[in-house]
């Protein structure tokens, strides 16, 4: 049982602690909770160390490699008659992934600390769905990833469904079933990669050379698959929905992480199975992203309810990751990678602020609100700064990662015809203007100007939990956009593998 | 020594039956048990093999995995039918209900005798002594005109099935000359007629196993008979079609079968289409049951287009999972009607604040059946489509993929009556000794055969 086998599976044995815990110990089972992911943060702050032990090794050798190469491999056989293995290792960008659902998941519990109406279960739900996640990070066997997958969507539908608000039941039955729907073109995928590569193994599987007819319908459906997932138009309609109706935990871990698992999945698996396939496609899904971003960023501006706000706001940034991917470019690919990250961080930054506003306002109507800074100025400068990350702000991470995607939309890959590269990230560059457009109206609009409501007055400041939620969020933002040195030098030498497979 | 199994199911059947007569109150479910429990001990124990009977009853290792899986299904549908059997204040008490027992006892003696059958005649006739007994168990509420109907309704549309088999079994012995099976799979020809023979069987065999369009009668009878029936059919006789297409698919004409594996196909996502989209409107939970045990058909048929090793392994494997996370949800369907009477979707309202762990055991076996991993659902469902996809069908895999999100729709559709919506009274329901123990094991077994390999590798070993 290694470091990672114990990081996945750490939060499933936390969810089986929290349910056996009695009833009557409301407040135990938060602290468990609250203990354990924080254990888990520190044990990712291990796992990154030890990685970066035997990394270090190969860091020149990766520049050229065509093939991922993992660290910290645990490996079994699992069910022999279909060589399915238990095989989990790291590369960077797993790494990076893990930071980013740890950071997550911990503040997310921390950001729960006053929900009241059946704790005990939501907890342990919203750490199952974790497992799920961290396994998919890790998982390089394809049966083994699906089995995962499976586990990091489905818990979303009771946990929004019981614990959301609105017209929840909706919500999480579109959520839910479009998410299926596209495991279901997945599982296919994934059939079909096995009978021809006769293996489940990601890194066997890309030694094989798969015929370009079979890439060519192979790789649009697992596109397509995690497209779903990680909202690529016109698939995305689940998550404005999705994300408005659920509890405060669950947006900042769907948003934040659950979407990413579709851009990595598009990266691990389509791309790095099916480089031809992906060239094949490139344009096709190049302009279905570029559609994503500038939709998302308009749908935003006329939003009124701000998670609705956030979550087009939140299309609009999972379409450049997708964008970032489509270009085949090796500093867009990285800079999707950092949006990953950074959008993730970002996001749930700003779930988590909704959550606390509205917990005070119980409202999340943009209009009726108004001069909230003047009560609550903790929570509106960490929502101006989310803000500032998400239009791009230099020295906030969302403009590392942006720009570089830009950067490498703007030079293009052999295979598509320059002028239209160009032209469409000229396209998805200008939603940055609609961002700052919707952000600074959006937030000017709340938090700006005098208190519209005489309720208002008496609302108070984020309390010491909700400081330190955000302020570790903040503390990334800044991190990693302050030194994005250090980010690149983590994801760079797993993103070489695939981009010198096109 | 190689029909022990058989002998002591009758032997208790008989037990129970005599017993009744003479003593007042005996715990017929646990002389039951522990017949079937002992029956399936001297199966696991007597080594594979051998024949009695100068041939005509053999133990092949599907015949032993067949048997293990209708002993399993007797066994569970049993313990979770205690409150229709021994409590007689229980709302879904069955009159004389150790005929009941006794005649299920028969049923599956029937049935264990047609998977070691090798000839046409004994295999007809166990299917029929499987067959025939469940008319009057469909028929047992004699002055409710729902049992009546669906009684009779069975009643038409088996002795229909029957006689297609029989006009088959007659085709194949007039073109082949012989009543045995193994011999009749050298003679084959591939003759018209014996193409019809495959077809009517195929029809035949489809009343049994509720493929579409064989399968109307499925929801009235699960709607009409008593309850414990229901799980019944669901399962061992569900069980005991596959068997007979098990044993003509892949034993007497393996080859026609590859070369029409188109039609399975056809036929495979008409069921499980037809069956998911009727599933959708139902209201009733025993006939919601009723259409998604037909679309859990389609995929078994799946299986079938394989060759036998990979085949037959994965639709064993499937059938075992199917038993257990069927009857956990028959399971709570009874222990629920048991107190109240009530068998609606919306009477589910808020069981998991009333009665969380059965509606959680309810849950995880909703969601096996809907294959979600890493429940063994999933991975019977994988290893079925992956023999699709393994003969080159890969739009039936998306099909088949694309139709366990339909089931998802309605399968949640419960649990959201179980979960999300609000009781208006939570009073907890109370549950039978035998039937929580029962429910807690099945519901173990269905998560444990999602993740240990062992069961797989064990029925694999076998071929």
């Amino acid at each position: 049982m290694g470091i990672l086998s114990i990081l996945v599976f750490l939060p499933f044995v936390l969810a089986v602690i929290v349910l056996l815990t009695p009833n009557s110990k409301a407040h135990l089972y938060k602290w468990i909770c609250a203990i354990g992911t924080g254990l888990h943060l520190v044990l990712t702050a291990v796992m990154t160390y030890m990685y970066y032990q035997s990394y270090a090794v190969d860091r020149l050798a990766a520049k050229t490699s065509l093939h991922t190469k993992l660290y910290l491999v645990e490996q079994w056989s699992w069910f022999k008659a279909y060589d399915i293995e238990y095989f989990i290792g790291v590369d960077g960008m797993s790494v990076a992934m893990m930071i980013l659902t740890s950071i997550i998941i911990f503040t997310g519990v921390l950001a729960s600390w006053n929900l009241e109406h059946r704790t005990k279960e939501f907890l342990a739900f919203l750490l199952v769905l974790v497992t799920g996640v961290f396994g998919v990070f890790v998982s390089f066997d394809l049966f083994l990833f699906f089995v995962f997958y499976e586990v990091a969507v489905l818990p979303m539908y009771l946990l929004i469904g019981v614990w959301g608000t609105g017209k929840k039941e909706y919500s999480a039955m579109k959520l839910t079933l479009m998410l299926m729907a596209g495991s279901a073109l997945l599982l296919a995928g994934i059939l079909a990669i096995y009978t021809e590569g006769g293996s489940f193994n990601l890194l066997e599987l890309g030694h094989h050379k798969f015929p370009m007819e079979m890439q060519n319908w192979v790789y649009p459906f697992l596109f397509l698959g995690f497209g779903v997932l990680g909202a690529l138009f016109p698939f995305h309609t689940w998550s404005p929905d999705g994300h408005a109706s659920a509890p405060t935990a669950v947006s900042m871990l769907h948003a934040g992480v659950l979407m990413k698992l579709g851009g990595y999945g598009i990266l691990r698996v389509a791309m790095y199975l099916f480089p031809e396939g992906a060239i094949q496609w490139g344009m096709t899904f190049l302009v279905l992203a570029t559609i994503n971003v500038v939709y998302g960023s308009f749908a935003a501006v006329k939003q009124k309810d701000l998670k609705y706000f956030t979550a087009y706001s939140s299309v609009s940034h999972c379409g450049f990751i997708i964008f970032g991917l489509a270009t085949l470019n090796f500093v867009a690919i990285k800079g999707a990678v950092i949006q990953m990250f950074s959008h993730g961080i970002m996001t749930g930054l700003f779930f988590s602020l909704i959550g606390m506003v509205y917990g005070r306002t119980k409202t999340r109507d943009i209009p009726s609100m108004g001069g909230l800074m003047k009560v609550m100025p903790w929570l509106g400068v960490s929502f101006y700064i989310g803000g500032l990350a998400s239009l791009g702000l230099p020295s906030l991470s969302g403009f590392v990662a942006e720009s570089h995607i830009f950067v490498g939309g703007f030079m293009g890959n052999p295979w598509t015809s320059k002028l239209t590269m160009q032209a469409l990230t000229a396209l998805a560059t200008m939603s940055i203007v609609v961002t700052a457009v919707y952000v600074l109206r959006g937030l000017a609009q709340v938090f700006q100007g005098e208190i519209t409501n005489p309720k208002f007055e008496l609302l108070t400041d984020a309390t010491v939990t909700e400081k330190l939620v955000t302020g570790i969020l903040i503390f990334t933002l800044f991190f990693v956009g302050i030194f994005p040195s250090l980010m690149i030098d983590l994801i760079e030498g797993s993103i070489w593998p695939f981009v010198n497979r096109f | 020594m190689i029909m022990l199994p058989e002998i002591i199911v009758i032997v208790t059947a008989l037990t129970v039956l005599v017993l009744d007569l003479f003593v007042k109150d005996i715990n017929k479910v646990q002389i039951a048990l522990a017949g079937l429990l002992s029956a399936l001990v001297s199966i696991i124990v007597l080594p594979i093999g051998g024949e009695l009977l100068g041939g005509q009853f053999i133990l092949s290792p599907t015949a032993f995995w067949f048997k293990i899986i209708f002993l399993l299904s007797a066994l569970i549908t049993i313990s979770i039918s205690y409150d229709s059997l021994m409590v007689k204040t229980s709302k879904i008490f069955l009159q004389s209900s150790s005929e009941f027992l006794v005649i299920m006892l028969l049923i599956i003696c029937g049935m264990m005798y047609l998977v070691s059958s090798t000839s046409l005649i004994s295999l007809y006739v166990s299917l029929e002594l499987a067959t025939i007994p469940l008319f009057a168990l469909a028929a047992w509420h004699k002055k409710e005109s729902k049992s009546a109907e669906a009684a009779l309704k069975y009643l038409f549309s088996g002795a229909l099935a029957s006689s297609l088999l029989l006009l088959a079994f007659s085709f194949l012995y007039g073109t082949t000359g012989t009543m045995n099976l193994s011999e009749m799979a050298v003679a084959m020809t591939f003759s018209p007629l014996q193409i019809w023979a495959f077809i009517l069987i195929t029809m035949g065999v489809g009343f049994k196993m509720t493929m579409v369009p064989f399968h109307f009668w499925a929801a009235d009878v699960y709607e009409g008979a008593p309850t414990a029936l229901a799980s019944f059919l669901s399962v061992a006789s569900k069980a005991a079609g596959v068997a007979v297409l098990v044993i003509f698919y892949f034993h007497v004409f393996p080859d026609l079968v590859k070369s029409l594996n188109g039609f399975l196909a056809i036929i495979a996502t008409m069921t499980m289409t037809l069956g998911n989209l009727v599933a959708l409107t139902q209201k009733n939970i025993k006939r919601f049951m009723a259409f998604s045990s037909i679309s859990q058909a389609g995929y078994i048929l799946m299986g079938f287009m394989g060759v036998e090793s990979m085949g037959l392994v994965s639709v064993l494997f499937y059938l075992i999972v199917y038993i257990f996370s069927n009857l956990v949800i028959f399971g709570v369907i009874m222990a629920v009607s048991s107190s109240t009477g009530k068998e609606e979707i919306s009477d589910y309202k808020g069981l998991s604040i009333s009665n969380p762990m059965l509606a959680f055991a309810m849950m995880l076996a909703l969601f096996s059946l809907s294959g979600i991993p890493p429940l063994s659902g999933f991975l019977g469902k994988f290893f079925l489509f992956s023999v699709a996809a393994k003969q080159g069908f890969h739009w039936l895999v998306v099909v088949a993929a694309l139709n366990s999100t339909v089931s998802l729709y309605y399968y949640l559709g419960i649990i959201k009556e179980m979960y999300i919506n609000k009781a208006d009274l939570s009073e907890s329901i109370l549950v039978s000794a035998p039937v929580k123990w029962t429910l807690s094991l099945c519901t173990v077994v269905v998560v444990a055969l999602g993740v240990l390999p062992q069961v797989y590798d064990l029925i694999l070993e076998g071929f």
